[in-house]
């Protein structure tokens, strides 16, 4: 059986390196049978490309989709320096 | 002299999924800012139809706007054209050298550039071994250079740097260790503190925090969109 770390691995590569996503900051987990995915993007659309890449780079495996969308706010206060 | 106002975000990551999704954001910012920076990283892939959309978002503001390029905006080997696209629609794009502004008698000298890794003081790579090691050092090397020389060179009342790797490790507080050095590199901020400047601006470090400062006092802002959480920072000078 193939060690969980080289499967995370692999997934987050697929995650970087595949043209439907290009995505550098979700965190991949292996756990048995699990496959976690954590992290935030910017839409509901990109939430679920993500998790179709990863599904495909790790057959077999249950992918636990935990990434959140992120809500952007406004201007906010402004930092005196 | 009357205070800057400098509005700055990164990492926004538009394509056409999130046409005028942004823009919406933007509304009223001269109430709030004199200038907008963009920390690189305004497109996914680099391509030259995100780059319409990342034009179209920031063109026609009632502020100027000046920006950086990421490293996925040079995914596609297109970052020229992605540069020119940009300045067609009114955005400054720097390049590892300067612009200045006017802002009410008040000079704005602003020095960008991508920027790049190898890492932190102590802990980095170093311009020895084989070709690719040195080029990669190498890289950083000649970027850092280029905006002392460029700082040195500036007239301006307030100076800002414009980057999309970060210069400081502060500011990557909550990412791996073990990328920092794909984060950014300590000679960049070597060759800020050694010119001098009044605020460095970055992006890149999604899961990084937003304040920091370089070994010489800069205070610098970590303007990464996923960091800021909002539509973008205002930092007053």
């Amino acid at each position: 059986m193939e060690a969980p770390q080289y499967v995370a691995a692999r997934v987050q590569r697929a995650l970087a390196e595949d043209e439907r996503t290009h995505e550098l900051g979700i965190r991949v987990d292996v756990r048995g049978e699990q496959l976690f995915l954590r992290g935030q993007v910017t839409g509901d659309e990109r939430r679920a490309l993500i998790a179709d890449v990863a599904g495909e780079a790790a057959p077999g495996l249950t992918v636990r989709n935990e990434i959140t969308v992120m809500e952007v706010r406004g201007p906010g206060e402004e930092e005196k320096l | 002299m009357r205070e800057l106002r400098i509005a700055a975000v990164g990492d926004v990551h538009l394509d056409e999924s999130l046409r005028g999704r942004y823009r919406e954001r933007l509304d009223g910012i001269e109430e709030h800012a004199d200038v907008l920076l963009l920390a690189g990283d305004l497109t996914r892939h680099g391509t030259l139809e995100e780059a319409r959309v990342v034009a179209d978002e920031f063109r026609d503001l009632p502020i100027p706007v000046i920006a950086v390029l990421g490293n996925h905006d040079h995914h596609s080997d297109l970052p020229a054209e992605i540069a020119s696209m940009l300045s067609e629609a009114g955005i400054t794009v720097l390049h590892d050298d300067a612009t200045v502004l006017d802002i009410d008698g008040v000079r704005l000298g602003v020095v960008g550039g991508k920027g790049f890794g190898g890492g932190y003081a102590g802990k980095c790579a170093s311009d020895f071994g084989e070709p690719e090691i040195k080029a990669f050092v190498g890289h950083t090397k000649r970027i850092a250079e280029r905006w002392r020389v460029a700082l040195k060179e500036l007239q301006a009342d307030r100076r800002v740097v414009l980057s999309h790797y970060s210069p400081v490790k502060d500011t990557l507080h909550g990412e791996p260790l073990e990328i920092y050095p794909f984060l950014g590199s300590y000679l960049l901020a070597e060759a800020v503190d050694a010119e001098g400047a009044d605020l460095i601006v970055h992006g890149h470090a999604h899961a990084g925090t937003e304040k920091g400062v370089t070994p010489g006092g800069i205070r610098v802002r970590n303007v990464a969109l996923p960091v800021l959480g909002r539509a973008y920072g205002v930092y007053c000078l």
